[in-house]
């Protein structure tokens, strides 16, 4: 249940990008508190099964099936949307693509395709969706992103510099359009799963090292998300805000 | 350690804490670069000890018996200073104790031992710094340089009044660093990782000591010249545009710390 100052009754959000989750776990959490909700990602598959959330919800959605690494094809989009809601007040830049391995064996391909989901798709929604915003002198940008942002993992390289790019692009944003209504924020997610066991290698190791001793649940983040795109946080801007079981804290 | 080059020469440096572990290191490296000190702490044999070795090393040395967290005798320790060696030019806040490390409950954790954690570990900067820092302002240059801890960026558990007093002088830095900027004079932080001070203790002591360093990115634990090394840096002209800032130096944990030692998983690329 959503407090009522944080009700989203009316607004318009677009949850873009792939991830194995997020557009889910997102759109229901932005239908729930009232918003209408549009999904941008390639798996089409995917956005439909968020989409019947949002409609569980008794949310209006859109499906644009969508590849977020490539500028024009977010541009009409982001103008389908915009005939679609008429506004976007609220973006979640949802893109997430994994891999771990050790820098040497990671290729040219993997390294440059990494900073392209994660990265550089973030970018096109910003610029695409930035543009909207200003016309509309407010919004609400959301990067979802991970503790990976600031920290260090072996074998994560490729996914700690693209996320660590995610996290400045919202500094420099939030800066940028401070002065236009629009807040850029980032959510750090912490180790997360669907699932209480993955069966991903050393699983047991790193559950042991996580404060909770438990990975984070995807609907957990929901409630951060839809306080960060409420009217109530205009004055809250530029900051990475963890979900992440004390991950972040401890020594 | 090679021979010193004089970088510090001229120049008096204040050690607290210096009679034993990084505070020692620091001042015979300093010594070593032509610095004559002065060492602040409680057990008096212990600064005499240092004073000693830095007077064999070469440059002048005093030993001042101090208690960092009794304002009247940090001001007699400048004052002191300033008479008898004619300066004052660098400041080491590196007195400490880790009190109530052994991990219980807070409510068992009795007013005495927080009054001391935070006396010691912050307020003793506070007092130190302001006993210094107007002949700093006077004369047109200083450093200062704060000894903090990973325990004062992140929550150690069970580590209350250490790791809240560390994360006071971090922040203690910055302000001071931002306020005292345009008076040329640098002051900045350094929170060591885990390092063996055991050779440089009086007595046999297991502080500082470790079953293991697995769990330390670079594979070892830290040596007391690192951190010293750090220091003289952070005393010298070669870090005069450096203020404010936090050095952390632990062999790479600090840059880490969201998954545990020996994780480093292979997980494929997929997208469908
Ligand atoms: N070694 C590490 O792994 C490590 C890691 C992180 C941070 N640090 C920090 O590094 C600094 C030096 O520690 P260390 O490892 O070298 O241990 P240490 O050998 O125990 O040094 C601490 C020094 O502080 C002095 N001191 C304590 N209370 C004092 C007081 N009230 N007034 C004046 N001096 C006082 C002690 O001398 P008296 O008892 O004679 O007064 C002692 O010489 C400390 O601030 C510590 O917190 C060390």
């Amino acid at each position: 249940m959503v407090a009522g100052d944080f009700r989203l009754e009316g607004k318009k959000a677009l949850v873009a990008g792939d991830s194995k989750y997020w557009s889910k776990y997102a759109g229901a959490a932005l239908a729930e508190a009232g918003a209408d909700v549009a999904f941008a990602a390639r798996n089409a598959k995917r956005i439909e099964e968020a989409a019947g959330e949002v409609s569980r919800h008794g949310q209006k959605a859109l499906t644009l099936k969508t590849d977020m690494t490539d500028a024009a094809q977010v541009q009409k989009m982001v103008d389908q949307v915009v005939a679609g809601f008429g506004r976007i007040d609220i973006l979640v830049n949802a893109n997430e693509l994994l891999l771990a391995k050790p820098l040497l064996e990671t290729s040219e391909s993997e390294w440059h395709r990494m900073i392209d989901v994660n990265l550089n798709s973030a970018f096109h929604g910003c610029q695409a969706v930035g543009r909207q915003m200003i016309k509309q002198e407010k919004g609400r940008i959301i990067n979802l992103i991970s503790c990976l942002a600031e920290r260090g993992v072996a074998n994560f390289a490729a996914y700690c510099a693209a996320m660590g790019g995610v996290l400045q692009l919202t500094r420099a944003l939030d800066i940028e359009w401070g002065r236009h209504g629009i807040t850029v924020n980032a959510i750090g997610t912490g180790w997360m799963s669907e699932t209480e066991k993955t069966g991903a290698p050393q699983e047991e190791l790193l559950l042991k090292y996580i404060p909770l001793k438990r990975y984070g649940r995807p609907e957990e983040v929901g409630s951060l998300l839809v306080y960060l795109v409420s009217d109530t946080t205009d004055f809250l801007t530029g900051q990475l805000l963890y979900v992440d079981g004390a991950a972040m804290c401890h020594l | 350690m090679a021979t010193g080059n004089g970088t510090l020469a001229g120049k008096v440096a204040i050690i607290t804490g210096g009679g034993t572990g990084l505070g020692k290191m620091m001042a015979l490296l300093m010594a070593k670069e032509g610095a004559d000190i002065v060492v602040a702490a409680r057990r008096i044999g212990a600064i005499e000890q240092t004073a000693d070795e830095v007077r064999e090393i070469g440059p002048r040395a005093l030993a001042i018996p101090t208690d960092v967290t009794d304002p009247a005798q940090v001001n007699n320790l400048v004052e002191r200073t300033l008479v008898e060696m004619g300066g004052l030019d660098i400041l080491v806040n590196n007195a400490g104790i880790v009190r109530g490390q052994e991990r219980r409950p807070l409510w068992e954790v009795t007013d005495e031992e927080w009054r001391i954690g935070i006396d010691t570990n912050l307020s003793g900067a506070f007092y130190c710094c302001r006993a210094a820092i107007k002949h700093f302002v006077d004369q047109g240059h200083g450093k200062i340089i704060n000894i903090a801890s990973g325990n004062g960026m992140r929550g150690n558990r069970g580590d209350f009044m250490y790791g809240t007093a560390k994360a006071g002088v971090i922040n203690f830095t910055r302000v001071l660093a931002t306020t005292f900027a345009q008076d040329n004079i640098q002051i900045n932080c350094i929170a060591p990782g885990f390092v063996n001070v055991r050779e440089l203790q009086p007595e046999p002591s297991t502080r500082g000591s470790f079953l293991t360093s697995d769990f330390i990115p670079v594979g070892r634990i830290g040596v007391p010249e690192d951190i010293g090394h750090l220091a003289l840096f952070l005393a010298s002209d070669a870090s005069d545009y450096i203020t404010g800032a936090l050095f952390a130096n632990d062999g790479g944990g600090l840059a880490g710390g969201v998954s545990p030692t020996g994780y480093a998983p292979v997980i494929a690329m997929e997208e469908d």
